[in-house]
């Protein structure tokens, strides 16, 4: 590796712990597409402040593009006020119109702004290396790099001092007003510190990229985890990982960086709603085929105490009676015989003293509705739960 | 009643856009009751509870917790949204979200510490609900998400408790379980506010009333007021329910 390549994966992975940051809180807060919003429409911001410093890593400019953004989200939310229209036709009806304010302008003034449309959409993560900082007369590492450094420290401090607040006011609103937290301000103070990291991030990996670093890991991490600072910390991890990868997968296909960074943001996302082990697909299918074999055994038992006829329990008609499948059928008697709830004594089918003790208090719950406490009685009796 | 004035709300009105919710309502609610706020649906109930704890702008009038205004009596006062205004997906377990209820003590920037979690796990215990402590919040029931809420309320410590809807699905022993703490508060000489849909429990759980139909009806003790004319002329239709005295 050489030091270009070094800084290229410093850049990207300090933009994407950056983004991960308040993009966990944008998905808690049910907010992700404010920031496809805000990416796109902080365009006339950049465009005007880089008329103004001729520079892309000027702080004005990052104040100025923050400001858009802001703007943004005050008008999304004046529109959505007025109560015509609901919120997510609010947002697409903004950030189009002031993107391509922004488009208009890099095209009206080609020839003296070194801005493209391409780099706008996509970044330009490859070149961020060749702009320096050169500070007295010594070369400390490209512009971008201190840039997103400077945003990054300014959101952890953020973070630390007002996680509590944070926390509180995406939880619950009411709760967070009644306690003097005002949901308005932390709404605003996050909607800032999203702006400035948009901004500090759209030199780097442009304004579609800067949406997925912002919501995939945070999207991934929710599947995986039941706590807000776990929560984060995955996210951050899962945005790392993806920045890592990401360059050496453009490095492998000589592909573009930021489209291989938000491929590998996908293909994150895609296993973990796989194989989450609570929340994902497979886990919820499996869970979903416990149920039902657990929902017939108790059918079954339920069966065999209400019938005494030697008839209704020989295993012969059983099927008959309950009306299953024959593989079904055989399915919950084996369950049944293995979690010793019954006892076949030629061919005739009873409820052992476990299974009868077992379906009484089952008809007892469900019948003083107390359903919650049938799943605990269920891990007490049966063997094939851990 | 000879005690003190807890709430007072004058000419207190609201609009969602400049369509009244709340109408001129003037309203003293002594210390120490337990009080039902009853009306049908788009009454305005939830809209007074908010409006008093400052959560909406009125766009008239006043409300005073013991003589002074909201923001200066935070600390008296304890909120129970409703069960339906929060996502209970949200990644946290039933012993944080009741730390919560610490927070306004604490005030901005500093974090819960072992006092604050102490507090937080006898609230638990008091409702029922310790041995759930580390439960993620969705793995509970309707009745154990408005317990722990309720202990969110409990660990401020408050001398007034609002609450809004607290007996919405939740089953019958939790109920009981709740208003048996509602009560032990207000033996404490505790303030409590309920906003409550069951009229048929009113006399039963409750000894102060308001009628409430975006103006207010009637306030006063259940025993004086909770009759068959007020709640015809909160409800619209003619009404009669037996009420025990």
């Amino acid at each position: 590796m050489n030091n270009a390549q070094v800084e290229i994966q410093l850049i990207a992975s300090l933009v994407a712990i950056a983004c991960a940051i308040p993009g966990t809180f944008l998905v808690l807060r049910k907010m992700a597409m404010i920031s496809d919003a805000i990416s796109h429409s902080i365009l006339p911001g950049i465009v005007i402040g880089f008329f103004i410093t001729q520079d892309l890593n000027s702080p004005i400019l990052i104040l100025l593009a923050a400001l858009t953004g802001i703007i943004t989200v005050v008008l999304v939310e004046y529109i959505q006020k007025t109560g015509l229209v609901k919120e997510d036709t609010a947002i697409g009806l903004v950030f189009p119109i002031l993107f391509s304010i922004g488009v208009i302008m890099i095209a009206k003034n080609a020839n003296d702004v070194h801005l493209d449309i391409d780099a706008v959409l996509l970044g330009e993560l490859a070149f961020t290396p060749f702009d320096r900082l050169i500070w007295f007369g010594t070369d400390v590492g490209p512009k971008s790099l201190w840039l997103i450094g400077g945003i990054l420290v300014l959101t952890l401090v953020l973070l630390f001092a007002f996680f509590k607040e944070l926390k509180v006011s995406t939880f619950d609103e009411g709760l967070s007003a009644s306690l003097g937290f005002s949901p308005i301000l932390i709404h605003y103070g996050l909607m800032s510190v999203s702006s400035v990291t948009t901004v500090g991030a759209f030199e780097a990996v442009g304004a579609i990229l800067v949406v997925a670093l912002m919501i995939a890991p945070a999207a991934s991490a929710y599947l995986l985890t039941t706590n807000l600072k776990k929560m984060l910390l995955l996210a951050v991890g899962f945005g790392v990982f993806s920045a890592i990868s990401g360059y050496w997968l453009a490095h492998t296909l000589d592909a573009s960086i930021a489209g291989s960074i938000t491929t590998m943001l996908g293909l994150v996302f895609l296993l973990v709603y796989l194989f989450a082990p609570s929340k994902g697909v497979i886990a919820v299918l499996y869970r979903e085929k416990q149920q039902r074999t657990e929902v017939s055994l108790l059918t079954f038992l339920l069966h065999l105490k209400n019938h005494d006829e030697l008839e209704e329990r020989h295993v012969n008609h059983l099927r008959e009676h309950i009306n299953w499948q024959k593989v079904r059928a055989k399915s919950v008697l084996d369950l049944a015989l293995k979690n010793n709830m019954i006892v076949i004594n030629k061919n005739i089918v009873s409820l052992t003293e476990k299974g009868n003790t077992f379906t009484t208090k089952a008809i007892d719950y469900i019948i003083t509705n107390k359903d919650a406490q049938i799943e605990d009685m269920k891990d007490d009796f049966f063997l094939f739960r851990g | 009643m000879s005690n003190p004035i807890a709430i007072k709300v004058d000419d207190l009105t609201v609009a969602y856009n400049y369509k009244p919710v709340l109408w001129d309502i003037d309203l003293e609610i002594p210390e120490g009751v337990l009080m039902a706020i009853v009306g049908p649906n788009g009454a305005g109930k939830s809209t007074l509870i908010k409006s008093i704890l400052g959560i909406l702008k009125p766009i008239a009038g006043s409300v005073s917790i013991y003589g002074k205004p909201y923001k200066k009596q935070r600390d008296l006062v304890a909120y129970v949204p409703q069960k339906g205004s929060v996502d209970w997906d949200f990644p946290t377990t039933a012993l944080d979200v009741v730390t919560m209820g610490t927070y306004g003590a604490l005030g901005w920037i500093k974090r819960p510490g072992q006092k604050e979690k102490k507090a937080a796990l006898e609230a638990l215990e008091k409702v029922g609900m310790l041995p759930f402590k580390g439960r993620q919040i969705s793995q509970l029931s309707g009745g154990q998400q408005q317990r722990i809420f309720l202990a969110r309320a409990l660990v401020q410590n408050a001398s007034i408790y609002f609450m809004d809807e607290p007996f919405q699905g939740v089953d019958a022993t939790t109920e009981i379980a709740i208003i048996n703490i509602l009560k032990e508060l207000r033996k404490a000489g505790k303030t409590v506010v309920v906003v409550h849909h069951d009229l048929q429990t009113v006399p039963e759980y409750f000894d102060w009333v308001t009628f409430l139909n975006v103006k207010k009806i009637a306030t006063g003790a259940v025993k004086d007021i909770f009759n068959d004319d007020n709640l015809t002329k909160t409800y619209g239709i003619n009404f009669k329910v037996s009420v025990n005295k």
